[in-house]
């Protein structure tokens, strides 16, 4: 009877701390979805009232106002094509290095690794960037955001390069396969899940970079979505509900990317932990 | 924010480095050495022109006047914007220390403590644990423009919840817009950002340990707190160093959410956020903000080696091999 009662403690007790953790981070995101739903004048009356009545007309003037399209074209564009360029690079790199084909490998690995704790030199590169003509324009934002990615494909790729046992290498040798050939045909099947979250982390930092296009864009046609979001709450700071609504559209595309693909990122970052 | 490198030289392969480049050197044919050096030219190029590069000329953009307006001159200043860190000619910079001080302390301790909490109760593989840990993670997923936009709102002082909740105590604040405010909600907002990632390290930490100890621990009659402090709390030693040094370098370095949050106002301007409006936002001084860029640098360098060997050390002592 007393452990029948105890079970049961502890079962309201693990209930309520999992409601209290879905509340601190849950919460926050459906007062912004709330207010997204709010009829403006109903908003104003009362603040913290729950929408009622559900209006999805501030979605539709929020798209018009805001120039959510083509910002959200120029975020994917900056995010997807950065970012795979990293991961790319990074197995060019990770490759030779985790088969030391080259001398002082593990030096150039750890200059490499070191990429992961420096900071960002937003400051020369903003000098770098306006003499090679990389300023304000697409192509240079992209190649600005190839190298943070870097570190990070590197030291992942060259963790799970070093898994692949090198008779493979060898095999590859015999069959007169080329270099990159065997890198594609052999290497990329074997690591795709280090490639893959390469390439998402890669995605989300540059998909979230605000700092960036504050330094780097002038014209607002090649605005990412950050940038456009802050400009429009800075333009619209009383009208709250365009604003949530701007809020929400502006992060569907990557919410749905990270529901999409949560198992693999989740599991991963969990098995990285204690790798080392 | 990334994944830690943990013993960076095992991942690599430890046979000698001479009889093997020669067994490599023979299996790679004339135009596969030369592929294989063209990738890596290609990616080492980009790592050194665009992360090597600029971070070796904040030295020497250090040392200037320049503007990076158009049509400005540079001059050669030498230690000028040193000296002028600590008089009075610019003020700031000792608040601005003082600020990351607080800053990071308080992120680094507060956001382990509180992934510690969460990871203890979303270990588990069921439904529910999955669920909340997708959740936790949300918020990076999101980013700081989101996320900071967000919590502005909440703690907007005229129609915010938070205010709601301040005046059933008869209290008022203008949170985000006060001395008293600012650096409290933009850290609490840092750690509500990025826990989660903090969060599953430690969940894959905790998966690491051996039930069996616990179990005997059980018969041995440990409670769940001499449990905790005798064996989860030690035996997490390798998962203690990522994540402290990733929340410590992450917190002293970036400052990305404090730009969105307050730019820096109300004692909020840590050293990155100092460096960044001095040359992009309050003034247009680039050879100040390098010279901020460059003691940051240096602070994070004689700050973090010391901390990684600490809890390098931490960890031979806990767990020994």
């Amino acid at each position: 009877m007393r452990a029948l009662a105890a079970k049961r403690s502890r079962v309201v007790y693990r209930a309520s701390g999992a409601v209290v953790i879905g509340l601190i981070f849950f919460l926050p995101v459906l007062y912004a979805v709330m207010i997204a739903f709010e009829q403006p004048a109903h908003f104003l009356r009362n603040p913290l009232a729950p929408p009622l009545h559900p209006a999805f007309g501030n979605f539709v003037l929020a798209w018009r106002a805001a120039n959510l399209g083509e910002e959200l074209l120029n975020t994917v564009l900056y995010s997807v094509v950065a970012s795979a360029t990293s991961t790319v690079l990074g197995l060019l790199i990770a490759f030779p290095l985790a088969r030391r084909l080259i001398r002082r490998a593990s030096a150039v690995y750890g200059a490499l690794a070191a990429g992961l704790f420096l900071p960002f030199a937003i400051i020369p590169l903003f000098v770098e960037a306006r003499f090679l003509h990389l300023y304000d324009n697409r192509i240079g934002y992209i190649i600005l955001h190839v190298e943070p990615g870097l570190p990070l494909a590197v030291v992942l790729l060259t963790a799970f390069i070093s898994s692949v046992p090198r008779e493979m290498d060898e095999a590859a040798v015999l069959d007169g396969a080329g270099y990159l050939r065997y890198l594609v045909a052999v290497i990329v099947p074997l690591t795709w899940p280090a490639l893959l979250i390469s390439f998402l982390y890669g995605f989300l930092a540059v998909w979230n970079d605000i700092i960036g296009p504050v330094v780097f864009l002038v014209r607002p046609s090649l605005f990412p979505v950050t940038r456009g979001i802050y400009n429009f709450y800075g333009a619209n700071q009383s009208e709250w509900t365009l604003l949530a609504a701007a809020i929400i559209l502006a992060s569907l595309p990557v919410v749905v990317l990270f529901i999409a693909s949560q198992r693999q990122l989740m599991q991963s970052t969990i098995a990285g932990a204690t790798k080392g | 924010m990334a994944l830690a490198p943990h013993r960076p030289a095992e991942t690599l392969d430890t046979r000698k480095g001479a009889d093997q480049r020669a067994q490599a050197a023979r299996l790679l044919d004339n135009r596969s050495r030369v592929a294989m050096w063209l990738g890596l030219t290609l990616g080492l190029g980009v790592y050194g022109m665009f992360g090597l590069v600029p971070a070796a000329a904040n030295v020497a953009v250090s040392a200037t006047n320049y503007s990076g307006l158009a049509g400005s001159s540079i001059s050669f200043t030498g230690l000028h914007n040193y000296v002028a860190l600590f008089t009075t000619e610019r003020p700031g910079f000792v608040a601005s220390l003082l600020a990351t001080v607080i800053f990071v302390i308080s992120v680094s301790l507060a956001q382990n403590a509180f992934a510690l909490v969460l990871a203890h109760r979303l270990q588990g593989t069921g439904r529910v644990a999955a669920a909340l840990r997708v959740l936790v993670f949300l918020p990076i997923v999101l980013g700081v423009t989101i996320v900071g936009l967000i919590w502005i709102l909440i703690f907007d002082p005229s129609q915010g919840p938070a205010e709601a909740i301040a005046n059933a105590f008869g209290l008022h604040s203008a949170f985000l817009g006060s001395y008293a405010g600012a650096m409290p909600i933009v850290i609490l907002v840092q750690i509500w950002q990025n826990v989660g990632f903090s969060t599953l390290v430690f969940v894959g930490g905790l998966r690491a340990i051996n039930p069996d100890i616990y179990e005997a621990a059980s018969i041995d009659g440990a409670g769940s707190w001499r449990r905790f402090a005798s064996i989860t709390f030690p035996l997490l030693a390798p998962s203690m160093t990522v994540n402290l040094l990733l929340a410590f370098v992450g917190s002293l370095t970036t400052y990305n959410l404090i730009y969105v949050l307050t730019s820096g106002l109300y004692r909020t301007d840590t050293l990155g956020m100092l460096a960044f409006n001095s040359a992009f936002g309050t003034s247009a001084d680039l050879g100040y903000g390098a010279a901020v860029s460059v003691v940051l640098f240096l602070v994070a360098l004689g700050t973090a080696l010391p901390l990684m060997a600490a809890l390098r050390h931490r960890e031979r002592r806990l767990l020994p091999a």
